[in-house]
């Protein structure tokens, strides 16, 4: 308690500045106890609680039947397409479509469409993945596959870029014991609640893709440096890592940056593709972006034979 | 030689308190510091302990299925192990449950799976499984010592009879009509828990069989090897225990019968699994479909070729059967006891190529080095050179081979008759076993990422050349930890047996 009175007067002040703060002293007392716990709270909280951040606070909620982000829905900005609008409003557009979707409380099907003539293997979505989800070594949501094909002079290098194929069917979430990993309904992204998961890592070695990671907790700096102490807004929820503490000791995986859809964001990875080889939005909406390009071009998917059903799509 | 034998009884309890409080003391750190005391990773997230878990389930279900024999069928010649039997199935379980908790990221959430449900979960149905099991086990011992624990309460006054009349639950009734009830009930538990022991050892199976990610896993055959290899452990267990520890009061002609004919059981079963086996590997390799040929190839030619065609088959498969089968040594029951020891050591290694290999080939070309932040294998400095290693080998592959020459010779001399010579060659042959043992452990040691060897170095093995190299690396060699907080484990389950051995009554001819 003693904790949560000193750092409340800094905090109230940035808190307050958020539009979705909880009305009830209750919930916001939580809320303030998560950043409270934060070792940095006093240097790094102003950034964390950037407006860029905002984590959708209901969601820390922990309800029986957890459903992150229990959203206040943020659009993103009506845009006005043309013939010069670029892939960016496009996607954005879509996305606005898909959430006022959602609000009426009609389903969505997630999916990514990746252009593997377009993709230039810098791995700035890895990056761009690691800086957002502020994941620890050994865990990394996407990974960029790298093959050779040929021989010199007729030579050329494949790279794929491969985050959670978010399966139709996906084989890892049968699997847990605990009922902690779920494909959700409403927009087809498979989530893990970190309160349930045990660590049984048996979800890790059932997905085919190698979707799935441990968080050993280990970190990348020792002394641990400011960087690695941020919380992650994965779900909304803001953890810190540390020791014994969720998601320290959980499977962890891809879930196409589920915080920052429902603020009106493309996932970090496809935001920051410089060669715009990610396209990400609605597959069961048919005038969407990665419809299109799943319509027009050919495209294969990987291991479909398993009938995992992947919504990642990868463009010829 | 009394004196000899308190000094040995001695050094034994010592070792083994040793090595649990120094193995517990590496569960303590594991279960501080986190799963990054491991050296498990995103490739291979099953390990040594994992291995474990279904191999001290294997040995649980076999001992149970072995004791149904006698209670369920009426099989009475093996009466006089049958408790023996239910007791080492509830501690192997036990030292199962033991290696799944330490193997959790959140160990103290275990309980939850009680509580957050997905019926769905092979892994949750199990668990279910291992409790029913449990309570059938329970019920099924009791009820087989409840008169015995009545006369020892009855009999003394000191401790043990005081624990006995705790064990009896009240409990008075001494009658033959009481008895006769009690084996009527534990038929119809032994009844109950053939469909629960298959299910617990069937369904450890299917945990893996089920996983359409992995070739080698999946696929409708798993279940079925987990559990006739597991019958084989659970007879080869009792073999060795009544051949060097228990039935100290059956008539020693009865017990010797009871050795052979549990070692014939046990290569009955071990023959089984190796039809399967072959069943497994040929098929695969006919298939030759690449995910599911590499695997194999790993299993066979892989930088641990020595744990398939040593520690498998040579030491855990042929020579026994070789032991039991042949006339000469058949006959004694020691040799047919240490061919038991042998079958329980060599499962390891059909458990630890289980669970190992098949997460070990990466799911997707390029996956392992998309994302370079495992440590590197090729980075490490070896402790041991490849020379060394290899070395240590092939002199493991020699004291195999002098140990099946010294055997032979103790059956040659036997059947020549000259006593002089089988001590001898007895005594060689022990102390061939130890080289075995110790350069076995060497090589194990030698290629521990605990102690900072390559493995990548270790993938081009002297009979690699026969089908061809695997170039597939090792991602996962158990860690310092690992192996200590196994031995920690292992200790603790064998002192909870010993202990258990000694204080309840589960020889039968106790009391009568």
């Amino acid at each position: 308690m003693s904790n949560q009175q000193t750092v409340e007067p800094t905090q109230v002040v940035e808190v307050e500045t958020i539009d979705s703060v909880p009305e009830d002293l209750e919930s916001r007392r939580r809320f303030l106890a998560k950043f409270g716990s934060a070792v940095f709270a006093g240097l790094m909280a102003p950034a964390v609680l950037s407006k860029e951040f905002t984590p959708p606070v209901e969601a820390a909620e922990a309800s029986p039947s957890r459903r992150f982000p229990d959203v206040p829905v943020r659009l993103p900005p009506a845009i006005e397409l043309d013939e010069e609008s670029s892939v960016i409003d496009r996607m954005l557009a879509d996305l606005r479509r898909a959430l006022e979707k959602r609000q009426r409380g009609e389903k969505v099907r997630f999916g990514m469409a990746v252009d593997l003539q377009k993709c230039t293997g810098c791995r700035a979505c890895t990056v761009a993945c690691k800086a957002e989800n502020v994941t620890p070594p050994e865990v990394s949501y996407n990974v960029v596959l790298e093959q050779e094909v040929g021989t010199y002079p007729n030579v050329r290098r494949v790279f794929m870029y491969k985050p959670c194929l978010q399966c139709g069917n996906p084989p890892c979430t049968p699997v847990c014991p605990v009922g902690a990993t779920w494909k959700r309904e409403e927009d087809g992204i498979v989530v893990i609640d970190y309160d349930k998961c045990i660590g049984c890592r048996y979800c890790l070695t059932a997905c085919p893709y190698g979707s799935r990671f441990i968080d050993l907790g280990k970190s990348y700096t020792d002394p641990l440096q400011p960087y690695e102490q941020i919380a992650s807004p994965e779900y909304g929820e803001n953890r810190v890592r540390a020791t014994g503490q969720s998601p320290v000791g959980n499977a962890r995986k891809c879930h196409f940056c589920l915080h920052r859809i429902y603020q009106g964001m493309l996932p970090a990875c496809v935001e920051t593709c410089i060669g715009r080889a990610i396209h990400f939005g609605d597959l069961d909406d048919p005038e969407s972006l990665v419809s299109e390009l799943i319509a027009k071009r050919p495209h294969i998917r990987l291991k479909e034979e398993l009938g995992t059903d992947p919504s990642v799509y990868y463009l010829l | 030689m009394e004196r000899q034998n308190r000094l040995l009884v001695s050094l034994g309890w010592t070792v083994l308190l040793v090595v649990t409080a120094v193995g517990l003391g590496a569960v303590v750190i594991r279960a501080v510091r986190g799963l990054g005391v491991t050296n498990l990773n995103y490739i291979v997230p099953w390990g040594l302990w994992v291995a474990f878990y279904i191999y001290f389930i294997g040995l649980s279900a076999g001992s149970f299925l072995l004791s149904t024999l006698i209670y369920v069928f009426g099989y009475k010649k093996l009466e006089p192990i049958g408790r023996l039997a239910l007791f080492s199935a509830l501690i192997a379980l036990l030292a199962g449950l033991f290696f799944v908790l330490i193997d959790l990221g959140h160990m103290e959430r275990f309980w939850t799976v009680f509580k957050n449900r997905n019926w769905w979960s092979v892994l949750e149905i199990e668990i279910h499984f291992y409790v029913l099991y449990i309570i059938v086990l329970l019920a099924e011992l009791w009820l087989l010592m409840r008169q015995d624990l009545i006369r020892c309460a009855q009999q003394g006054t000191d401790w043990r009879a005081r624990l006995c009349g705790i064990l009896t639950l009240g409990s008075r009734d001494l009658s033959e009509a009481s008895a006769a009830r009690d084996w009527r009930i534990v038929r119809i538990l032994g009844l109950l828990g053939i469909p629960i022991a298959i299910g617990v050892h069937g369904g450890t199976g299917a945990i893996f069989a089920v996983v359409k990610a992995r070739p080698l896993w999946y696929g409708p055959l798993f279940p079925i090897i987990f559990i006739v290899s597991a019958l084989a452990s659970g007879a080869a267990l009792l073999t060795f225990l009544l051949a060097f520890f228990a039935g100290r009061g059956l008539d020693p002609e009865q017990r010797r019968d009871l050795v052979i004919t549990l070692g014939r059981l046990t290569v009955g079963f071990l023959l089984f699994d190796l039809l399967l086996i072959w069943s497994e590997f040929s098929v695969g390799i006919y298939g030759g479909i690449p995910e599911h040929v590499e695997v194999l190839r790993l299993i066979m030619f892989g930088p641990f070729w020595w744990v398939f065609w040593l520690v498998q088959l040579l030491f855990g498969a042929i020579i026994p059967i070789f032991l039991v089968l042949w006339p000469p040594t058949g006959r004694d029951p020691r040799v047919v006891g240490l061919a038991g020891l042998m079958v329980v050591i060599g499962i390891v290694g059909v458990r630890l190529n289980i669970v190992i290999p098949a997460l070990n080939l990466p799911v997707l070309p390029g996956f392992h080095e998309a994302y370079t932040m495992l440590p590197a294998p090729t980075q490490v400095v070896p402790a041991l050179t490849e020379t060394q290693i290899r070395t240590v080998t092939w002199l493991v592959v020699l004291a195999a081979i002098v140990t099946l020459g010294i055997v032979a010779a103790i059956a040659w001399a036997e059947r020549t008759g000259r006593p002089a010579y089988r001590q001898a060659l007895g005594v060689a042959a022990m102390v061939s076993l130890f080289f075995f043992v110790l350069l076995l452990v060497l090589r194990v040691a030698g290629t521990s990422a605990a102690l900072g060897v390559s493995v990548a170095d270790l993938t081009r093995t002297p009979i690699g050349g026969v089908f061809g190299r695997t170039e597939v690396r090792s991602y996962y060699t158990p860690s310092l930890n690992e192996w200590l907080s196994s031995m920690g484990l292992i200790g603790l389950s064998i002192f909870l047996f010993v202990v258990g051995y000694q204080v309840l009554p589960l020889e039968t001819h106790e009391g009568h």
